[in-house]
């Protein structure tokens, strides 16, 4: 505790020391609220089909010669308020990043812990399947996944559990760090004293992995899971972008960023750049806050 | 910092490095959204199919630049007396593209082919008993009454070897499955199938022993589908490709402003329609656990009609290039029926009421089905009539799946309400009534998914085939185009535009069906 505290006040000064951390902090913080409020402060509700009409459709920001003051960032080719998608395309593509990142965390740090605490064969199967996983790239292992699950889920099925399966594709194709950084810490603790003193003392080897050792670990855990945070933003936006991810009338910031592609060259501009600057601000943000937690964690770094 | 930029570099690469092909001086490469499903010409009954292989195949006779009807593999035909039928007259010398030569055994084969039991243009030949041949190159069809349109209608039935087919087991088409014919062809057409690569790349080479002198001057013409008309739009930009149709319509001005390349617009004979589950007891796709089938009430397919608002679907989707469509043909082709040219006027109040008193005042919800890659903007179409359903307070649930699923989904029932396109082939309307309207049977009506059937029009459709008075005739159809508006058995929207977009090097001749012929594709 007496770490933790000491560890967070020297956090606070260093962050206040860091313009860009401070920055991307604030940039993360209004996103995700803005997000996570997204039906309260939206103006209209875009999966609501009733609440746009075609007749507003591909109305240019209201900068914009010809812009409409109901449409802050203009309209799409369906009506839609743009603003009003992108907040609730990011609460989606946040939600699905966010659990993904609770499930590759749990299942990563899991089986990196037992693994690197049994040992034996155990770790030997739980690192070779990582190693497999490693050499496919992260899209491959999502796009893989989500064609099963099309192929055995019928697809009335399959689109019910669109954003479950989506979140296990992210989810499986992340893990793998968890549990490599999950291992290596715990073979550099176990062999200290503290540890070596609760197994003499009979403890649970549950007990030891999660009171002694996990807390141990936290920092370069929270560094990566901050880092996967952005990388699954990214996952889930590639497989909207591809078409294999969340449908067009529930677009995620993906699903809207291929919506725009259709209109990259013909002068409806925002269509397309808004999302996809929104997503770049989101996922450079969330990268930075990454790498000050890293510098932050790792004094060596400093 | 370093990790992000990694993944984020990879996933970019991902979704750039789709199209690297390398270009020939003297190739002709085009592209398309809709890969032909196959190579088979009577396994599939749809234009991206018959357009292709027109190419490959010919019938006995073809439509000109014009439309009009021209001697190909028959250079005359001639009315039987008594209305019996008619009488081909076979061209000579015509070699297949291996060698073998061509007779009426071919024309014959080809015909019991095209009425077998997996054959999807069973249709053509509803009216015909029998086919007779006469001699090597005579060939009579038999009807059981005088049908004047006929050798007009058969533009699209193309004739394969009789030997080959049997030689590879391709005696039948395949619908479901594939066989030889599937991968492969052997037509007289001006090309030769050099190589298929499904949903990849087709190639074709002239036809060195083609009957007809060569107005092309292509030497090797690649098709590659290319399911994005943005992606399809920027590969003609960057040179890749010479042709393309459709291009995305927002981007026609765009294209037009820049030097070496062209637009080609008009309107396809195709008109764009939602259809009904009319034999549906019951809705699939609704999330609520009623038992009806609302649309089986005409009240409540009226007011479907009612609220979609076709004009805006042109200005804003559409850019106005299509044209708002009352029948299931568009304006101006043979048989259109100028006493019911309006269609119902946008009014969501009235359809509110027509659905309050069907008893749905609450609304519903209900499944559409809808094609991604085959008509101009057809998701985005779907998805605004969505939103106009849902301001009278009925939900569509919108299933936007590739063609190359969907008509085997709609022949399976699978939908409450879907999206179709229809070009009458023989540019008369009486192609759509057969199709469309009269009931389903193994010949009629075979891509009337939704079961409507109207007693009248069943027994309208033979008279309308036989009769030669223009007058009567048109008075007949006129009666069909009055059921089919009453009944709404279906809700025509608009008539699809035409848009081809190509390098300024490249002449073609656009038909109004939107098939696309290399027989007159040149390159300077």
């Amino acid at each position: 505790m007496m770490l933790a505290r000491l560890k967070r006040s020297e956090g606070i000064w260093l962050f206040s020391r860091s313009p860009a951390a401070l920055l991307a902090a604030i940039v993360t913080l209004v996103i995700v609220l803005g997000a996570l409020l997204a039906p309260w402060i939206a103006p209209t509700n875009p999966y609501d089909l009733a609440s746009f009409s075609l007749i507003d459709g591909l109305l240019p920001p209201v900068w914009e010669a010809g812009g409409d003051a109901r449409f802050v960032l203009g309209t799409d080719d369906q009506g839609r308020d743009m603003l009003s998608s992108i907040l609730y395309g990011a609460r989606l593509s946040l939600s699905i990043a966010a659990m993904a990142m609770a499930v590759a965390l749990v299942l990563g740090v899991g089986l990196g812990l037992a693994a690197g605490y049994f040992g034996g064969r155990f770790d030997a199967i739980v690192m070779r399947i990582a190693d497999v996983q490693l050499a496919l790239p992260a899209i491959l292992t999502a796009l893989l996944i989500d064609g099963i699950s099309r192929g055995i889920l019928p697809r009335d099925l399959h689109d019910d559990l669109r954003i479950a399966v989506i979140t296990l594709a992210i989810a499986l194709s992340l893990w793998v760090n968890f549990a490599r950084t999950a291992r290596a810490s715990v073979f550099v603790e176990r062999n200290k004293d503290y540890v070596q003193a609760a197994i003499m003392m009979g403890q649970h080897p549950l007990r030891i992995m999660l009171r002694h050792i996990l807390p141990n670990i936290v920092g370069p855990l929270l560094v990566i899971a901050t880092v996967d945070l952005a990388s699954a933003i990214l996952l889930e936006a590639t497989l909207s972008f591809l078409g294999v991810g969340l449908p067009a009338d529930s677009p995620s910031l993906g699903t809207l960023i291929r919506i725009g592609m259709q209109y990259l060259l013909s002068g409806e501009w925002w269509i397309l750049w808004i999302p996809t600057l929104f997503l770049v601000v989101l996922v450079v943000a969330i990268n930075l806050l990454g790498d000050f937690l890293r510098n932050l964690f790792n004094p060596s770094l400093r | 910092m370093v990790r992000m930029t990694f993944s984020t570099a990879a996933m970019a690469l991902g979704t750039t490095l789709l199209c690297a092909l390398p270009v020939a001086a003297e190739t002709f490469r085009w592209a398309g959204t809709t890969d032909p499903q196959t190579m088979d010409p009577h396994a599939v009954n749809a234009a991206p199919v018959l357009s292709f292989l027109n190419n490959v195949y010919e019938g006995l006779v073809r439509r000109g630049p014009e439309m009009g009807i021209e001697p190909s593999l028959a250079t005359s035909w001639e009315a039987l007396p008594d209305g019996a039928g008619w009488r081909f007259t076979l061209r000579e010398g015509v070699t297949f593209h291996d060698g073998a030569a061509f007779n009426a055994d071919d024309v014959i084969f080809s015909y019991e082919r095209a009425i077998s039991e997996p054959s999807d243009v069973k249709s053509w030949f509803a009216s015909i008993t029998e086919v007779v041949r006469v001699d090597d190159f005579t060939v009579d069809f038999l009807t059981s009454a005088p049908n004047p349109l006929f050798p007009g209608s058969i533009a699209n039935f193309m004739i394969l070897d009789a030997d080959w087919a049997t030689t590879n087991s391709a005696d039948l088409p395949a619908r479901d499955a594939e066989n030889h014919a599937t991968r492969n062809a052997n037509g007289t057409g001006p090309f030769v199938l050099s190589s298929r690569d499904p949903g990849i790349e087709t190639r074709l080479t002239p036809h060195a022993g083609w009957w007809d002198s060569a107005q092309h001057n292509v030497t090797e013409a690649v098709f590659t589908p290319i399911g994005n008309p943005a992606t399809g739009l920027a590969a003609l930009l960057s040179g890749e490709i010479d042709f393309i149709s459709p291009i995305p319509l927002q981007d026609v001005e765009q294209v037009e402003s820049r030097d070496g390349f062209k637009v080609l617009a008009g309107l396809e004979t195709r008109v764009i329609m939602l259809g009904f589950g009319h034999d549906h007891d019951t809705l699939k796709y609704s999330d609520e656990t009623n038992d009806t089938n609302p649309f089986l009430d005409p009240r409540v397919r009226l007011a479907v009609a009612q609220a979609i608002e076709v004009d805006t679907i042109d200005r804003v989707i559409m850019r106005g290039a299509a044209e708002p469509a009352s029948q299931l043909l568009p304006a101006g082709l043979s048989g259109f029926s100028d006493e019911h040219a309006d269609r119902p006027d946008f009014d969501a109040e009235a359809a509110k009421a027509l659905l309050a008193e069907a008893g749905y005042a609450d609304g519903f919800s209900f499944g559409l089905m809808c094609t991604n890659d085959r008509y101009i903007n057809d998701e985005a179409v779907c998805r605004a009539v969505a939103s106009m359903l849902a301001r009278i307070g009925v939900t569509a649930n919108v299933n936007a799946m590739p063609v190359r699923g969907y008509w085997d989904e709609l022949r399976a029932d699978n939908f409450d309400m879907y999206l179709l396109g229809w070009s009458p082939g023989t540019f008369d309307a009486e192609h759509p009534i057969r199709f469309l309207a009269h009931t389903p049977t193994e010949r009629l009506g075979t891509w009337n998914f939704g079961g409507y059937s109207s007693a009248r029009i069943d027994e309208l459709l033979e008279p309308i085939q036989q009769e030669i008075d223009e007058a009567a005739r048109q008075a007949m159809i006129d009666e069909v185009a009055g059921i089919l508006q009453q009944d709404v058995a279906y809700v025509p929207l608009y008539t699809e535009p035409l848009i081809w977009a190509m390098k300024d090097s490249i002449d073609v001749v656009q038909r109004p069906d939107n098939f696309f012929m290399l027989r007159w594709v040149s390159v300077n």
